[in-house]
């Protein structure tokens, strides 16, 4: 307890000779440190509001990196991330002795360690457009019609590839003819579903990632994209006749040009060859 | 004012010898203070030809040949005139200062400031609006090129959508070159070595014509946007020229209007102020550098630090950022974020740290830019004289244009085709990815830079990861570009090089940056600090400007600390590259035969003297002289500035003298007095003073009418006109002993355009232009330097 007045003791210095800003802002909090014992510094309705938004972050986090790869993170925990800025709204409405209950933990220290866990999952949230996947109109956010489609199409296109997927045969032409019209579907909802058809900086990820997946399935392992079967011939050749151009227009300008005059030198007249044409006047 | 020393003589006597008189030379020698003549008459006599081989004191002179092959670069074009820095102060100008006193002392101040305001805004302006247009206009282009390449693709006929492409490039880029070729020559290139040469002191001409701002504008968009590897911020320093030379004088005899504002800026010094001030703003608002814009136009125009027209040139800059950002920011939908600060944005580079090591690697960075720019410049000279020589009507420079486009399209798609260089979508910003034979949710990254405009590609270079591009493909692209930016460069479009040559360099920085990584694996490599360094080599190696183009790359990254890297580059590269050859705008002012005054004068010369290097028998006018007189020799030379002496006196007719000097008249302001038949028919009235002010000679500045279209009648030239109150009554002279360097010192630092030799009794003996000191050059290469003589044409 002796220990405990001395820390007391110093903080109070620390903090009035911090100034006057300090000062101003921690009188309340002195008080709730002097007046109770140091572990009930928290009004209790804040400690209480705080131990539930810490079990929602931490349940949030515990979903988001179960399903970090593949990434189905929007979909799955949509719920937690709906708790977590409840929880942190309702620490921010709650008032206390005309403080928000928010204000006792943030920018108090330098860790700042709540701020930095919010912080944290709204950009992991931010970061994958997550919110692009739902409808926010309603309460409860519900599934985009435009995710469930895209959900179904993707579904039915991977069906199509393992249904038809023969271990024992190398040669993936058949997978490809079979799920060529799932997959064109899919790719072109895909690309209908935002403006620069890349979608990286609008669909949420969910989709981003099963699409890439999808692609990389298609194209690399299946190889059902190859599509470089001609060698073009007529392009070589376009470019060819198009790159002999220059040259022959070179070579053309170069012995074809019409003979010029040469310009002339300019004589200048200088004080020299004066003096000079004169001296020779006088000796003829 | 009073005629009062002429003798009714004069009359019958100037009739009598029209032309002879003034210009005859002298032979007798005592007439002639100078004791050079006598000295060395004997000697010279003997060795004639000798001499004239070589020209004197070991410099080195061409076979005196009486034909000269176009495109020699030791020619210099006797057509180019200079601007008359120098103000003349004669009675007029005294009259003006007395009547308006000091409130027009401030007027005039306050004018000028607002000027270089309106500079500022209106270059931002067109930046702008090019800015604009190319961006659009390449958008639509390579969104449709994407669309049709993904199309025929699938169908195996490739040739479509590459035949599309070529096309377009050959459309586009006929409308600017066919701008360019016919309408208006002058605006072909970069239009830095016009703005270099006029900043210098040499009147090229249209160069600051509105016409050529339009051509200009028109070029440089049809120019990139046809997907040459040009860029479009040296064009923006012409703009900002021509708008400062507009602007200033209140006036366009394009359109033949006259807003009868800034009457008292209608004179090459204010203008050429007002121009380098333009210039500045023009760099400005390519590069969002104002501070390197300030220093462009010390280092290639000024001939002396002027600290009222340095301010008000930094104002001007600033105003020109600030004007682009504002309106780039409000276009890009964030008005008043002011992000948007220049044309060419390399993007916020992160500071990066380097250590002493690192050193030798710039300075190793910096000879490799030296020697390809070296290279760049010569394969560009080369080029350059088969154009001069071969490609000379205008409507093979549209074709050789037009092939040039459908070259650059070639090129690209091959590349695309043939190197199959694939990324994932979405790590950068692509604006046009094309999928080509890539895989699904892939792109091609050849296909990418080469579908965008090239100062996106620096981008991407500058900032992208470094596993971004295989190296085989980099280098295959750094051979391409080099090449195909140094056959852009001098075609009939309007293009510049900074963006090109930029994109070059940071492609072969990025490349070393990929070798370096692989060598030393250990060690994290930032490609985007080579990739900057590499471009700052090759831009240096070919254009070897060093303070501002410091400066402007330092403001484009905007990173200061990146400052020593960058100046230890840059001046490993201008070394480098100055072994071989000179600077490409160098190049081409000497292709072009412009009598150019570089800073220093030539070493070693101070035994050169003015009577070696004067023309010697002067034309001069007396001061009150015949109109019939004045009018045969303005018809029969083309010099411009004629020495006004006192008349000789009558008994000596017989031997021919110099005479004193009194004044210096220019053939602008002998034709304004034709024009205004401000003679009197008796040399011996009165002189009846008229409304003469400054006004009427600067009604008809800067386009004076040529003599043969004036109309003097018969009679009227017999009358008499009294030049004192219109010369200048106080022209820098130097004594005939005077050396060459003392002579140029002068020329260059006062920006002077006639300086009359005296001898000892301060009679004229000779007279020295631009051209006379001009073609006295330096030339350095490979650790040898000397001086030779150039030639003079007038047919170039």
């Amino acid at each position: 307890m002796i220990v405990l007045h001395r820390f007391l003791h110093t903080l109070l210095i620390v903090i009035v000779s911090n100034g006057l800003e300090a000062e101003k802002h921690d009188d309340s909090l002195i008080n709730v440190y002097i007046e109770k014992d140091y572990k009930l510094v928290l009004p209790e309705q804040c400690s209480a509001l705080l131990d539930v938004f810490a079990e929602t972050v931490s349940n949030f986090t515990l979903c988001s990196i179960k399903y970090a790869r593949p990434i189905r993170l929007c979909e799955k925990c949509v719920k937690h991330y709906v708790e977590f800025q409840t929880n942190y709204l309702k620490l921010e409405n709650t008032i206390v002795n005309n403080t928000s209950c928010l204000s006792f933990f943030i920018s108090q220290d330098r860790l700042n360690a709540f701020q930095e866990y919010y912080n944290n999952i709204i950009t992991i949230w931010d970061k994958g457009h997550c919110s692009d996947c739902f409808d926010w109109s309603a309460n409860v956010p519900k599934i985009k019609n435009s995710t469930m489609v895209f959900n179904n199409m993707f579904s039915n296109t991977i069906n199509c590839i393992t249904n038809n997927m023969n271990p024992l045969q190398n040669d993936t032409q058949e997978i490809c003819l079979n799920c060529m019209q799932s997959y064109v579907a899919l790719d072109d909802f895909y690309k209908s579903l935002s403006k620069d058809s890349i979608g990286v900086d609008s669909i949420c990820m969910d989709i981003v990632d099963s699409m890439n997946t999808t692609r990389s399935i298609w194209s690399k392992t299946l190889h059902c994209c190859d599509i470089r079967k001609t060698p073009e011939l007529i392009f070589l050749c376009c470019t060819g006749i198009i790159a002999l151009l220059p040259l022959l227009f070179y070579v053309t300008v170069r012995y074809c040009r019409p003979i010029r005059d040469l310009p002339n030198v300019l004589k200048e007249s200088r004080f020299k060859q004066s003096i000079l044409r004169s001296v020779q006047g006088r000796i003829n | 004012m009073k005629t009062n020393t002429s003798n009714p003589s004069l009359i019958a006597e100037g009739n009598s010898e029209t032309t002879a008189d003034t210009a005859q030379l002298i032979s007798n020698d005592d007439a002639s203070t100078s004791n050079y003549g006598q000295l060395n008459n004997h000697a010279n006599f003997h060795d004639f030809d000798d001499d004239d081989l070589h020209g004197s004191h070991g410099v080195r002179r061409r076979q005196p040949l009486q034909k000269i092959e176009p495109g020699s670069m030791n020619v210099l074009s006797a057509k180019y005139e200079s601007l008359d820095y120098d103000t003349c102060e004669n009675h007029l100008l005294l009259d003006e200062e007395r009547k308006r006193g000091y409130p027009f002392v401030v007027w005039k101040d306050i004018a000028r400031w607002f000027i270089i305001l309106l500079i500022g805004v209106i270059t931002a302006l067109i930046a702008f609006i090019i800015d604009i247009c190319i961006e659009q206009f390449s958008n639509i282009k390579y969104k449709e090129l994407k669309k049709s390449v993904d199309k025929y693709v699938l169908m195996d006929k490739l040739y479509i959508p590459y035949l599309l492409w070529v096309l377009s490039n050959i459309c586009i880029v006929l409308i600017g070159s066919v701008l360019v070729a016919f309408v208006e020559p002058v605006a072909a290139g970069s239009g830095i070595p016009q703005v270099k040469c006029y900043l210098n002191g040499v009147k090229v001409p249209r160069v600051v014509r509105i016409k050529t701002l339009l051509v200009k504008a028109v070029g440089v968009i049809t120019a990139v946007v046809g997907g040459l590897a040009g860029g479009k911020e040296g064009p923006m320093i012409h703009s900002g020229a021509v708008v400062a030379a507009g602007i200033s004088q209140g006036k366009s005899t394009t359109f033949n209007k006259d807003f009868k504002i800034f009457q008292y800026f209608r004179e090459d010094h204010e203008k050429r102020d007002f121009v380098s001030a333009g210039a500045a703003a023009g760099v400005s608002a390519a590069f969002g550098a104002p501070i390197g814009g300030v220093l462009f136009s010390l280092e290639e125009g000024t001939s002396f630090w002027n600290q009222a027209l340095t301010w008000r040139t930094f104002f001007g800059t600033v105003v020109s950022t600030f004007t682009l950002n504002v309106v780039l920011s409000a276009y890009h939908g964030h008005p008043g974020e002011l992000s948007y600060p220049g044309l060419l944005n390399l993007g916020k580079m992160e500071p990066f740290p380097f250590q002493f090591y690192e050193l030798p690697v710039f300075i190793l960075f910096g000879a490799i830019g030296g020697l390809l720019g070296a290279l760049w410049n010569y394969i560009n000279y080369r080029l350059a004289v088969f154009r001069i020589r071969y490609i000379t009507a205008p409507y093979l420079r549209v074709i050789e244009a037009c092939l040039v486009a459908a070259a650059s399209a070639t090129c690209g798609f091959l590349m695309m085709f043939l190197l199959n260089d694939c990324r994932p979508l979405g790590e950068d910003p692509t604006k046009v990815p094309l999928q080509l034979y890539c895989a699904d949710g892939e792109y091609n990254s050849m296909a990418a830079i080469w579908f965008q405009t090239p100062e996106a590609s620096v981008r991407s270079f500058l900032h992208d990861p470094i596993g971004s591009y295989q190296p085989w493909s980099m280098l295959l692209f750094v051979a391409c570009y080099f090449l195909l930016s140094t056959w852009t460069f001098g075609l009939a479009v309007s293009s510049g090089l900074f963006i090109p040559n930029l994109l070059t360099g940071a492609a072969w920085g990025r490349l070393l940056a990929i070798a370096m990584q692989d060598m030393i694996p250990y060690c994290t490599i930032n490609p985007a600090k080579y990739a900057l360094i590499g471009a700052a080599a090759q831009l240096g190696g070919v254009v070897r400007m060093t303070i501002s183009l410091t400066v402007i790359i330092i403001e484009t990254t905007g990173q200061i600390s990146n400052a020593l890297p960058i100046i230890i580059t840059l001046v490993v590269a201008k070394w480098t590259g100055d072994f071989f050859n000179e600077g490409i705008y160098d190049i081409h002012i000497q292709l072009a035969a412009v009598p150019l005054l570089p800073w220093e004068p030539p070493p070693l010369t101070h035994n050169i003297y003015a009577s070696e290097v004067m023309s010697h028998p002067v034309f001069t006018l007396r001061t009150v002289e015949n109109v019939g007189h004045i009018v045969e020799l303005l018809k029969v030379v083309s010099y411009n500035g004629f020495p006004v002496v006192d008349p000789p006196l009558a008994d000596e007719t017989e031997v021919t003298t110099y005479k004193r000097l009194r004044g210096l008249i220019l053939r602008s302001q002998l034709i304004v007095l034709l024009q205004n038949k401000l003679y009197n028919e008796n040399a011996n009235t009165a002189w009846s003073n008229f409304n003469v002010n400054m006004n009427m000679f600067r009604k008809e500045y800067p386009r004076y009418t040529s003599i043969d279209k004036l109309e003097i009648s018969e009679w009227e030239k017999t009358c008499t006109i009294d030049l004192r109150p219109y010369m200048n009554p106080s022209p820098y002279t130097l004594p005939h002993r005077a050396s060459l360097p003392r002579l140029f010192r002068l020329f260059r630092a006062l920006g002077l355009r006639h300086l009359p030799i005296v001898n000892d009794v301060n009679e004229v003996v000779g007279m020295v232009t631009r051209k006379d000191i001009a073609r006295y050059r330096v030339w350095r290469h490979r650790g040898h330097m000397g001086m030779e003589e150039l030639l003079l044409s007038s047919e170039i």
